[in-house]
């Protein structure tokens, strides 16, 4: 008797030790398997998710509305002859900072979501940048950047 | 010589983040929401491990991760309370969340047993996004933290009172 009772427990406190557990958000999920064949690099803010997003063979920043669970236009930044490498998003969803790859060359841009205007960010000395993360007011950035045959990280201040 | 600054035209300042008098590698940079403390991968004895450094650029290892490497995709919140990034346990790549405040980690299996690429946590940690491989394409798949972690916010977002104001 003592031990079916020890059986009948056993998953309960099994359950209770766990505690509480992450769990999949699958509305959110299903949504984005769809009309994409791959993605890749997310980065969260509150209420923003940005990726590189491949539809037709090509891959492109994508900037998804949590609240709305939609994709927002982001004019100017995808552009036909950029491949995007890395990004990242302030907390707002108002900046972005991107590395790609253009004309042969590696660089890394702010994209300003409320004037669609896109920056190129210079590195001094010059390098190669690979990784890139901004903070929450998007003011600051820290990127990876390959130099001489090893990786260096700057830290940027933004207007 | 810990930090070399230089001006960057109108663009902005830029310091470099590593310790060059160690002449370490530094990688997969990561910002706090506040912009300050910033989690980079690092060798350390040859293994890829996660390093914090401060605003006052003083770099620091992190105790509870000393194994597990390699370490990747580090990822903070806000205030740099929660540091998620994967490690290796066995053949596995796993994923964990540190809370910095109490030294406590949370596993973060996937289900299915699928290996995790590369992560982001919210700045509040109350989400965590994930890259997976799965049938052959890469995915992102987003956890619910809530009920496991309390928020990280911004210093003042959590405020229900307006502030004072000063009289002229």
């Amino acid at each position: 008797m003592r031990h079916l009772f020890a059986l009948m427990v056993l998953p309960f406190a099994i359950q209770g030790c766990a505690g509480p557990r992450p769990k999949p958000i699958p509305e959110l999920n299903g949504l984005l398997r769809q009309s994409v064949s791959g993605r890749r690099e997310p980065v969260l803010s509150q209420r923003w998710l940005v990726s590189l997003s491949q539809r037709g063979g090509r891959e492109r920043v994508e900037l998804i509305d949590l609240n709305s669970r939609r994709p927002v236009p982001l004019p100017g930044l995808n552009r036909a002859d950029a491949l995007p490498i890395s990004v990242s998003l302030s907390a707002d969803g108002e900046r972005l900072a991107v590395v790609q790859q253009r004309e042969e060359r590696t660089e890394l841009v702010l994209y300003r979501r409320n004037v669609g205007t896109l920056q190129r960010l210079p590195l001094e000395p010059p390098g190669v940048p690979r990784a890139v993360s901004l903070n929450g007011n998007g003011r600051r950035l820290a990127v990876q950047v390959s130099r001489g045959g090893r990786w260096d990280i700057d830290l940027i201040r933004l207007p | 010589m810990l930090l070399a600054a230089s001006l960057l035209g109108c663009t902005g300042r830029v310091e470099r983040a590593g310790d060059a008098w160690l002449n370490r590698s530094q990688q997969d940079p990561a910002l706090s929401g506040d912009g300050r403390l910033l989690a980079m991968i690092s060798e350390l004895r040859g293994r890829p491990t996660v390093l914090l450094r401060n605003e006052n650029g003083s770099i620091q290892p992190v105790p509870q991760l000393r194994r597990h490497q390699p370490h990747s995709s580090p990822s903070l919140s806000w205030n740099g309370r929660y540091l998620a990034l994967i490690t290796q346990r066995g053949q596995r790549r796993l994923a964990i969340v540190l809370d910095r405040l109490n030294g406590r980690l949370h596993p973060l299996p996937l289900p299915g047993g699928r290996d995790p690429i590369r992560l982001s946590l919210a700045p509040d940690a109350r989400k965590l996004a994930l890259q997976v491989a799965d049938q052959g394409q890469w995915r992102v798949e987003v956890l619910d933290l809530s009920e496991m972690l309390e928020p990280d916010r911004a210093a003042g977002a959590a405020l229900t009172t307006p502030a004072i104001e000063e009289s002229p």
